[in-house]
């Protein structure tokens, strides 16, 4: 045991970034490695919400705490937030968040003077901080037109109604507040390795071949048009749903088609919602994830805790 | 739009182009009416022709001066009147021309009125109502009539009918008075509450029934179980019921309720005193339905023995020696003189005939028609004996029909102007006998009297009927019950709301009853009650609900003109003729079933008709009912009972008339080019047809009974909630009730006008969906403008181990963003003019106190709360300030957590000081832990925990986390398929983006049509290759990974969108803990009662449990220390507990000389009784001890106590 090393050296092959989207390859690493960086990057990255409103007028159709609500769920743009203080670790302000170390301040004003519905939107709220604003899905993909994409809807107004309020943003979490999550979605894959045993296949007929390829929901297979064989076409397609290893038993060949998951590499998808680009998202990821690291072992505890550890392992042990 | 807005409900697709449904511009709810329908009907009859047919059948009173012996006759009056003046010929006193007015303010200037909306009811919580303006007509002997208008009060309208402004109103107008956009109306607003008549379940009128029943034995000596019953019903909608018993010695007795009392009358008097014929003719009548050649052949219902009986209630008229018509006239009357009304002083033959007119077969109006009727009766009634009948089922459907609201105030009305009418004449008579002062002669006199018995009581008594649903009367209406004839139509949600209106009530007496036979689901009611939709428990099978499809007759027709039924009657009878029937008229024909059968059309006996010819009748009249342009009512029940060994008695019995049940059904046996192929059908006439369900087999129908008819849909026999539930054929059937159960008690959108209604409380779903999978009711009856669920990510799967017996795990990132929040909204009124009468007139007035300014920041200078502002417990949101004592009390929020005023409505009735307001509450009800869920299949759970998103398990490929996790034994024992098929349907349509349709029996309806296929796998195979399409499992299966570990988990999961609806039971409206707090004031136990922050019992059956456990030292925790622990000083020497006194103690200065340290000084305490204060000891025991024996002290019971330490015992 002594003088082993589980040391490894991950790497990452990163195969599509986009402002809102990123998919990379994590390999040479454990399954525990790869779901702490998802799990902080739903729950740990820093992002910026709206946290506190005062409203000072709200005669619109939806209540105070409903607007305050969807106020809070809209992205704002948060690159700063890694480097902004939670309010609570604020000294500037003492934790009331009022501060720009910790907080930007939003406004909106909306009055809706004539017989037209007035739409508010994340785009009549207005920054203290020019880099901090509602995010803005409009520009990076033009496919959409300008009049269809006018931001996030907050409330809509008919004649004589009139929303008015102040808005506080701050740093957060998103474990505290689903709000403060950066991430749409963070998924992973483990790398499938697929095999065919050739001699089992020559054995099928070309329509069991077909009713194998077409057994996977997902396109996996296929059959090469000139030699007739069953072919993987995009292993990565495969979901583990285990349809071709029970057509293959249903044909009579176990074994025909074997899928291993390969234990050590992933493949991560990873959507943004905007407020920190997706390749950031990841980056500030792998940095809390060191921060927390670094934390538990600079520790004094740590070494406590080992001991307990110690103890507790004997315990086991000895039965 | 691209203009194909009119595409039918199958196309819901929904990419830019079509808008979906629920948002098209223009919305038809014609479907929704037709459901409230039946309510607004009968009040617009009423209203319309209604109390004026009753006003004919009240009975005008006269007044006789004793010195002028003038005669002053006051009724009701009519302007048919004209036809009375014959017989009148002293002076008269009567009611007419009644008018109800739309509802109006009340304003200071009597002469400018404006209407009276129903928004500003239910806000002010005044009532919705009309003022009632009625002729009271005099006439002095033979004089001209006098007419006078009496206000008789302001009579409660129902919403949507024909007085209601809303009416016909189109759906913008209704919005902009505040209402909902589909508005249907049909209740009333009294208080500001909401109030619907309960239907009720009546015994079909005018149809005799026979019946066998053991209470009938006790009647007197002689009497037998077998009776023939039989509820006649005036054209002004009172009944009479009368009852044909039958005799052991081969008689019969005719009974009827005057007052109360029931009145046996030979039948035979009857019969000679209806009609002026022969002994003879009479045997002949009686035993005209025995043949000698048809005897015990199929369809003979007459046996030997009609003769011999028939003998023996002539001989009963002869012992009483009555022989001739007159004789039994003289006889009735002399016999019922005392108990007619009014009738004191008359000969014996008027009395007589006035009982023949207002009790015997009170909707016939010939007396020749009833000695038929009652000769139809005497034959069903022996054929029962004989058992060559079946007895009828009074708890089946067939025999039944409903209540309806109109009708009801109807009768209830008519009893209370005719009390009215009897009070004003013995006023007017005592008035007149007593004081000289009075002048019958002047019309001045006799109004202040009339007023003095105030004409307003009468609406105010209709009023309070609907408020209470409490019946004050005399006669009984001849209903069975007196009390919950209306219930408040709470709108917690669409569904319970829409379900007031459609529950028909069994009666409340039924409720009682031990057996459960009433409560039955008989096969007559299929397709008429729902037999899904009826709650378990204690209300089960006498709360039933209509299906979808069926209706209520009215006394309109389909194109909302009034029927007149004698104008039918009379096209029925010629065609009837026309097809071979004997019209009975000139003479009855002496022959009776198999050869031929009697026709009764509306329980009166028009002639008979040969048996081989009914059949055919029966058919053209079915096709006539078709047909446009015949005179036929479509609705007409042609309710033909077929010969039969010993079945129901047969005959065709027609009926025209309201309140009985209809429901379409496809009338295959006449040809296509026909038009209108929907027969209204009636549960008496169901019981006879062929109608064939597209079930796929022919039902176990015969090859000599083809079907002639169709059902239109299978779903036509579920009621509108029932027909809600997704797939409800492929659940085990008591989901779905339970599902029907669960829909009313959903939190959703009650109500689109939110802003403008002051319920008590109402529960509001913030961001409701519609779901993707629905049936087609769902949009037939726009159930999108009030949704009630989430399309809420479901995995089944047994994960952190609070999913356990129905819980269910929670998303804790879904609620963050909005899944399933709600409010509370909750409106206090505040009305100052209320207390005004203990207090004085007119000093309290809603004003802030500028001294205290510490509640400034929650109540404005007039006295009322900010809009918006939060109020905590305990702080003041309304102030009220009194001018005389010059003092400010303050309203202070109850409860134990903190509210938002959402809404603050003043009434500005009273212009010059605010007298009353409502405020409006919001409370927030986000989900926590303990909050109820359900999906629509009756699997309902409690939310156990909100687990974090990061730690919900998630899909590889599309990175999703379930929002809800449900534990997969949820399924198997509950069977519920269709929950299973939503989540499947759901993720395919949610991949697709279309709406899935769920309509159960669709599979059926396919079948019939394309031939054999199995119709589970199709289904299967339809919505599996949808997600294969997508590359989804087929089986809607997913792989998950471990959101704590990221490891794969070992089974494929069961994941897909489910509709999940929230609750209304909430852990925050029913928490209740308690450390310490208020305590009993006798017992010093603690108190109990959630709202005054009591405790819950630790009761015996948890004393047991503890015991068991030998948890002996927390039993005395609960039972002792923490309840009612005490010290009691008792003396060893007397044993008592009651006679400890304490000393006031001198002994201090003894202390102190003897110089011990300063302590607690020992109380010292002596027993009176004893006169010493040795043996004292204290004890420790419950209060309630000490209680116990003061309690006994006071009977004169001495309780001793006999003291040993524990170390000794």
């Amino acid at each position: 045991m002594e003088g082993r090393s589980y040391q490894r050296f991950p790497t990452v092959k990163i195969r599509e970034l986009k402002n809102d989207y990123a998919k990379f390859e994590l390999r040479d690493t454990d399954a525990s490695i790869a779901n702490a960086l998802r799990r902080v990057m739903i729950a740990e990255v820093p992002t910026i919400a709206i946290d506190l409103v005062e409203i000072e007028v709200n005669s619109s159709v939806l209540n105070d705490e409903f607007i305050a609500h969807r106020l809070g769920l809209i992205p704002l743009t948060s690159e700063r937030a890694m480097s902004m203080r939670f309010s609570r670790d604020c000294d500037a302000c003492d934790g009331d968040g009022q501060c720009e170390y910790c907080s930007v301040e939003f406004h909106l004003r909306a009055k809706c003077l004539n017989d037209q519905t007035l739409d508010v939107t994340s785009r009549e709220l207005i920054s203290s901080d020019p880099s901090v604003v509602p995010v803005d899905f409009a520009s990076p993909s033009s496919e959409y037109d300008n009049a269809e994409n006018r931001g996030i809807m907050i409330v809509k107004l008919r004649r004589g109604q009139e929303l008015r309020l102040r808005a506080i943003a701050r740093k957060g979490i998103g474990k505290d507040h689903a709000k403060w999550s950066p991430a749409a979605t963070v998924t992973f894959m483990y790398e499938p390795e697929i095999y065919i045993n050739e001699d089992m296949m020559e054995k099928l007929t070309l329509e069991q071949r077909m009713s194998v390829v077409e057994s996977s929901p997902t396109k996996v297979f296929d059959i090469d048009a000139k030699t007739g064989r069953v072919v993987v076409v995009d292993p990565e397609a495969y979901t583990y749903d285990d349809e071709v290893i029970k057509k293959c038993e249903s044909l009579n060949a176990p074994g025909l088609v074997e899928v291993h998951p390969k234990e050590d590499s992933f493949i991560f998808t990873v959507e943004s919602t905007g407020a920190i680009k997706a390749s950031q998202l990841v980056l500030n990821a792998i940095d809390i994830l060191k921060q927390k690291l670094d934390a538990v072992r600079l520790s004094e505890d740590t070494v406590e805790a080992d001991e307990q550890f110690l103890e507790l392992d004997a315990h086991m042990r000895g039965g | 739009m691209s203009g194909d807005d009119n595409d039918n409900e199958s196309n819901y697709a929904y990419g830019k182009r079509t808008l979906a449904p629920h948002l098209l511009k223009e919305k038809d709810y014609s479907a929704l009416e037709e459901l409230f329908r039946h309510h607004i009907e009968s009040f617009d009859h009423m209203v319309e022709y209604g109390i004026e047919t009753m006003l004919l059948n009240i009975k005008p009173v006269q007044v006789f001066h004793p010195l002028s012996n003038q005669k002053l006759r006051n009724i009701l009056f009519y302007h048919l009147i004209t036809a009375w003046f014959g017989s009148l010929t002293d002076t008269i006193l009567w009611f007419g021309k009644p008018e109800i007015f739309p509802p109006q303010t009340e304003r200071q200037l009597r002469t400018m009125k404006d209407a009276l909306y129903p928004f500003e009811c239910r806000q002010a919580r005044i009532s919705y109502t009309g003022t009632f303006m009625m002729d009271i007509c005099f006439q002095y002997g033979d004089g001209a009539v006098i007419r006078e208008k009496f206000n008789f009060g302001q009579f409660p309208i129902m919403l949507k009918s024909k007085l209601c402004y809303l009416r016909n109103l189109p759906p913008k107008k209704l919005v902009s008075l505040k209402e909902e956009q589909s508005e249907m109306g049909g209740y009333f607003i009294l208080n500001g509450l909401e109030r619907v008549v309960r239907l009720l379940i009546l015994p079909k009128r005018n149809y005799p029934t026979s019946m066998v029943r053991n209470s009938f034995r006790e009647r007197r000596e002689g009497y037998t179980d077998k009776a023939v019953v039989i509820r006649c019903v005036r054209e002004d909608q009172s009944a009479v019921s009368l009852r044909l018993y039958y005799l052991s010695n081969g008689s019969a007795r005719l009974a009827f309720w005057i007052q109360g009392r029931e009145y046996m009358l030979p039948v035979g008097v009857m019969l000679k005193a209806l009609a002026d014929t022969t002994d003879h003719e009479i045997f002949a009548c009686l035993t005209s339905c025995y043949d000698d050649n048809y005897d015990c052949v199929k369809g003979s219902v007459g046996s030997q023995l009609v003769g011999e009986r028939a003998k023996i209630i002539l001989d009963e008229v002869q012992d009483l020696s009555l022989f001739t018509h007159k004789q039994c006239l003289q006889h009735i009357g002399e016999h019922f003189q005392p108990v007619m009304i009014g009738l004191e002083n008359e000969s014996p033959s008027v009395v007589a005939a006035a009982v023949l007119k207002d009790y015997i077969f009170v909707h016939l109006d010939n007396n020749h028609d009833k000695f038929n009727l009652l000769i139809f009766m005497v034959q069903k009634l022996f054929s029962l004996v004989d058992h060559t009948s079946m007895p009828d089922n009074p708890d089946s459907l067939q025999n039944h029909e409903v209540l309806l609201p109109g009708h009801l105030i109807t009768i209830y009305l008519k009893e209370k102007l005719q009390e009215w009418l009897l009070k004003t004449k013995n006023l007017l008579q005592d008035e007149a006998n007593s004081s000289n002062k009075f002048d019958i002669n002047s019309l001045a006199d006799i109004k202040k009297l009339i007023e003095k018995n105030s004409p307003k009581q009468i609406s105010s008594a209709i009023d309070n009927m609907l408020k209470t649903g409490t019946l004050l009367t005399q006669s009984g209406l001849d209903l069975q019950q007196r009390a919950g004839m209306t219930v408040q139509a709470e709108r917690l949600n669409f569904l319970r709301f829409l379900s007031h209106f459609r529950a028909v009530h069994r009666g409340s007496s039924f409720a009682g009853l031990r057996t459960t036979t009433v409560r039955k689901l008989l096969p007559e009611s299929w397709g008429f009650l729902c037999p899904v939709h009826t709650p378990d428990g204690e209300p089960c099978g006498l709360l039933n609900h209509m299906s979808s499809s069926c209706r209520i007759t009215s006394y309109y027709d389909n194109k909302g003109n009034v029927r007149d039924f004698l104008k039918t009657r009379m096209s029925i009878l010629s065609v009837l003729v026309g097809v071979g029937m004997t019209p009975s008229l000139p003479k009855l024909v002496q022959a009776g079933p198999p050869k031929v059968l009697s026709v009764l059309l509306d329980g009166r006996v028009v002639g008979s008709i040969p048996s081989d010819l009914v059949e055919k009748a029966v058919t053209h009249m079915r096709r006539l009912k078709l047909s446009a342009t015949a005179q036929i009512p479509e609705d007409l029940e042609v309710g033909y009972v077929p010969l039969s060994m010993c079945g129901a008695y047969p005959g065709l019995f027609l009926f025209t008339s309201p309140s009985r049940f209809v429901r379409p059904v496809r009338n295959i046996s006449i040809p296509p080019e026909e038009g209108n192929k929907f027969e209204l059908i009636g549960p008496f006439e169901q019981v006879y047809m062929e109608i064939s369900c597209p079930d796929g087999g022919g039902g176990g129908r015969k090859s000599m009974f083809p079907a002639t008819h169709e059902e239109i849909h299978p779903t036509g026999i579920l009621s509108v909630v029932a027909n809600l539930t997704p797939w409800s054929d492929h659940n085990q059937s008591p989901r779905n009730m339970y599902q029907c159960q669960m829909g009313k008690q959903t939190m959703g959108f009650p109500s689109q006008a939110l802003h403008s209604r002051a319920d008590q409380k109402l529960y509001h779903l913030q961001t409701p969906q519609t779901p993707i999978v629905r049936t087609k009711a769902y949009e037939k009856y726009h159930i999108d403008e009030f949704p009630l669920g989430t399309n809420a990510i479901v995995a089944v799967l047994a994960y952190s181990g609070y999913d356990m017996e129905d819980a269910m795990v929670l998303n804790k990132s879904s609620v963050e963003r909005g899944m399933f929040h709600g409010h509370i909204y909750q409106t206090e009124t505040i009305d100052l003019t209320e207390q005004r009468s203990n207090s004085g007139h007119g000093q309290r007035i809603f004003r802030r106190s500028n001294l205290d300014k510490s509640s400034q920041h929650l109540v404005d200078s007039d006295g009322l709360p900010y809009v918006g502002q939060r109020i905590k417990p305990n702080e003041p949101y309304c102030s009220i300030y009194n001018e005389i004592t010059s003092s400010t009390s303050s309203t202070k929020l109850k409860g134990s957590e903190s509210v938002v005023v959402d809404y603050v409505a003043v009434d500005v009735k009273n212009k010059n000081n605010l007298q009353k307001v409502n405020i409006r509450f919001r409370r927030p009800r986000n989900p926590i832990i303990g909050d109820k869920f359900s999906s629509r299949h009756g699997q309902k759970g409690v939310c156990s925990q909100l687990w974090p998103d990061i730690d919900m398990p998630f899909a590889g490929l599309t990175g999703m986390r379930p929002d809800l996790i449900i534990n997969p034994h949820a399924f198997p024992s509950r069977m519920t398929i269709g929950m299973l098929l939503e989540s499947i349907a759901a993720k395919g349509g949610a991949l697709h983006g279309k709406f899935m349709d769920a309509t159960p029996f669709t599979s059926l309806l396919k079948k019939g049509n394309e031939g054999q296929e199995s119709e589970s796998s199709s289904l299967v195979d339809e919505l599996g290759s949808m997600l294969t399409a997508y590359g989804f499992n087929y089986h809607g299966s997913e792989v998950l990974y471990s959101g704590v570990y990221g490891t794969e988990l070992t089974c494929e999961i069961f994941i897909g969108p489910v509709y999940y609806q929230r609750l209304r039971h909430m852990v925050s409206d029913k928490f209740q803990v308690r450390s310490t707090g208020t305590v009993d004031q006798i017992t010093r136990q603690p108190i109990k009662g959630r709202k005054r922050g009591g405790g819950i019992r630790f009761g015996e059956m948890e004393r047991d449990s503890l015991l068991a456990h030998g948890a002996a030292y927390l039993l005395h925790d609960r039972l002792h220390i923490s309840s009612d622990h005490h010290v009691a000083d008792v003396c060893s020497i007397c044993g008592s507990l009651l006679t400890t006194s304490l000393i006031p103690t001198k002994q201090r200065a003894i202390r102190e000389i003897i110089g011990l340290p300063p302590g607690r000084i020992p109380k010292k305490v002596m027993c009176v009784a004893c006169q010493t204060s040795k043996g004292m000891e204290t004890v420790a025991m419950p209060y309630v001890f000490r209680y116990l024996a003061a309690e006994l002290a006071a009977m004169n019971i001495k309780m001793t106590l006999q003291l040993s330490s524990g170390a000794e015992a």
